[in-house]
């Protein structure tokens, strides 16, 4: 059994002959391949003859490489411990950021709570059982109950038949930008 | 009677909140019509259709007695009309010089930029990139003066008090790059050496062929930010602003109005936004869910005693009369993307409104009102 010769040097010098570094969706693109004799090849090559190789591809594949990458960072010892500081501090501050907004949203979200559970407890009357009985009020049964708990509770899909409003409009999607636009708002609209 | 059909009838009484939320549509209907069947043949009384009036119907028959008006709580709804924050926020010195630390970094980890892929050799192009990339010796604008690779590459550490993370100083590197100038002022020395002459203007003159104005964009700080001018939607451009109505009283509150009839809180909210502000307001009225509420319980033993008149734009509301003990006043979200309020034909005789921030409406609420509402209100 014939041991095939090492293919070492020519895989630390040809860059065509290393698919594992060109991206898997561009292996397609390799038409020229490396032979594995380059004896043969010169014998056999012929002018125009092959596969026709496209410049543009050749020109990205060389571009992506370089000898410089990658490259480790070599930091003093005091570089490297600012740069230790910076990254701590770094962290620090993003906890504290993530930590407000989410005690924001847990108080927001326990307002709706509060408002949803009171609206779910009152009849058409705004009483609630409690409130009836302290003030006497005579005890119906009636099926107010909650009525506008359930609409409320109801979701805007914008398709179902049963759903309450129509979805959202696409002004609202108006996204944050650097700066103002140059007229400003738009104080002037009418319907 | 046996056990099971009077603890059934006791759970099917339909004012039973337990119930209707757990027990589904049909069978809580066959359990109320069991019981109404039980009802009828032991009292001989019918019942009238309940979707007609909001009196329920007795179960058995009681003597008539006068009664006085229906003792209740006022029931309303507010709309809490916002603006979004239009603008980004603005960065603490922290995260500037925490970015351009990022961006700097990025330089020297990143592969150098090969220019022939980009710009080809004898293309106008060409030559001044070279031109451009001389002065700043990196691709980026935004770092300052800063190349990764040559022997200076160790000093990617600006000194405290480098105004090169600045906003400003930033937005100034960008328009002089498109204006097709360097990104620094470089001496005139050095801008002689480079250029060639020209034939009018002399030796080391650059001639002005095409002089690109590039729009600058406007300030983050408007006219109305200056002014403090409370009625402008482009004051606080980074902030949320609620809008507050003065009411008949003189108290500042969210615009609010009674809830009529078979209303519910979201058609009451949308009703109440057009009676107070007017319709030349571009808003959408984003859940059918309160976001907040207020209970404000009337001082003890003094009831009001209102008089409902029907209000025209709710179709089924009716005069009536209610003994009311407080009032439950429920908060719907509203956003707002153009136009402003109109209080010349509003409803409810406010005098005056005001967009603030979250802050500000600390500043004019009462102390009650402000510990509902201050949870459902964000900071930015």
């Amino acid at each position: 059994m014939i041991k095939a010769p090492s293919t070492s040097l020519l895989r630390a010098f040809s860059p065509l002959w290393r698919a594992e570094s060109v991206p898997w969706v561009a292996r397609g693109c390799i038409a020229q391949q490396v032979h594995f004799s380059t004896a043969e090849q010169r014998m056999a090559r012929k002018k125009g003859m092959g596969p026709k190789t496209d410049m543009r591809i050749t020109l990205i594949r060389y571009h992506l490489q370089h000898p410089l990458t990658p490259r480790p960072l070599r930091f003093s010892r005091t570089r490297a411990l600012r740069h230790w500081t910076i990254h701590r501090a770094w962290r620090l501050y993003q906890n504290k950021l993530r930590l407000t907004r989410q005690l924001e949203l847990e108080r927001q979200y326990n307002s709706m709570n509060a408002a949803c559970e009171a609206l779910r407890l009152m009849d058409g009357d705004g009483l609630t059982q409690e409130e009836r009985s302290k003030l006497g009020a005579e005890i119906e049964g009636s099926n107010d109950m909650g009525r506008l708990y359930r609409i409320a509770m109801k979701k805007d899909d914008g398709v179902r038949a049963d759903a309450v409003g129509k979805g959202v409009p696409i002004e609202y999607a108006r996204i944050q930008t650097e700066t103002p636009p140059r007229d400003g708002w738009n104080s002037a609209w009418t319907r | 009677m046996n056990a099971a059909p009077q603890s059934a009838r006791r759970i099917a009484s339909a004012n039973n909140a337990f119930f209707v939320d757990t027990v589904c549509f049909s069978c809580r209907n066959r359990l109320s019509q069991q019981s109404r069947r039980h009802a009828a043949t032991a009292a001989a009384v019918s019942d009238p259709p309940p979707a007609t009036s909001p009196q329920a119907s007795s179960r058995a028959a009681a003597p008539i007695i006068a009664k006085g008006p229906r003792k209740a709580y006022r029931l309303m709804a507010a709309p809490v009309l916002s603006r979004p924050p239009l603008l980004t926020r603005d960065l603490n010195s922290f995260e500037k010089a925490f970015y351009l630390y990022q961006k700097r970094l990025n330089e020297r980890l990143a592969m150098p930029f090969s220019r022939y892929f980009y710009y080809n050799k004898g293309t106008p192009a060409d030559p001044e990139w070279k031109r451009k990339l001389q002065a700043r010796k990196t691709p980026s604008r935004d770092i300052g003066i800063y190349d990764a690779y040559g022997n200076e590459g160790w000093n990617d550490e600006v000194l405290v008090g480098d105004r090169t993370g600045e906003r400003e100083s930033v937005v100034e590197a960008l328009i002089r790059d498109a204006e097709g100038k360097s990104i620094v002022e470089e001496s005139e020395k050095d801008q002689g050496a480079v250029t060639a002459g020209d034939a009018q203007l002399g030796e080391g003159q650059r001639r002005e062929t095409t002089k690109i104005e590039v729009e600058r964009p406007s300030s983050r700080e408007t006219e109305a930010d200056r002014s403090g001018d409370v009625k402008s939607l482009n004051r606080k451009l980074d902030r949320t602003l609620y809008l507050l109505v003065k009411n008949h009283e003189g108290r500042w509150r969210f615009p609010e109005d009674r809830v009529y009839g078979r209303e519910n809180l979201h058609q009451a909210a949308e009703r109440i936004l057009i009676q107070s502000c007017g319709i030349n307001m571009n808003t959408w009225l984003v859940g059918n869910h309160p976001i907040g509420h207020h209970a404000h319980h009337y001082p003890s033993q003094k009831p009001i005693v209102s008089k409902i008149s029907a209000n025209a734009l709710v179709g089924t509301s009716k005069e009536s009369e209610k003994e009311e003990f407080g009032e439950k006043l429920f908060f719907m979200k509203a956003r707002i993307m153009a136009g402003q309020p109109d209080l010349g034909s509003n409803a409810y005789g406010l005098q005056e409104w005001a967009w603030l921030a979250k802050e500000e409406v600390d500043g004019r609420v009462g102390r009650s009102y402000w510990a509902s509402v201050k949870n459902m209100l964000v900071e930015r």
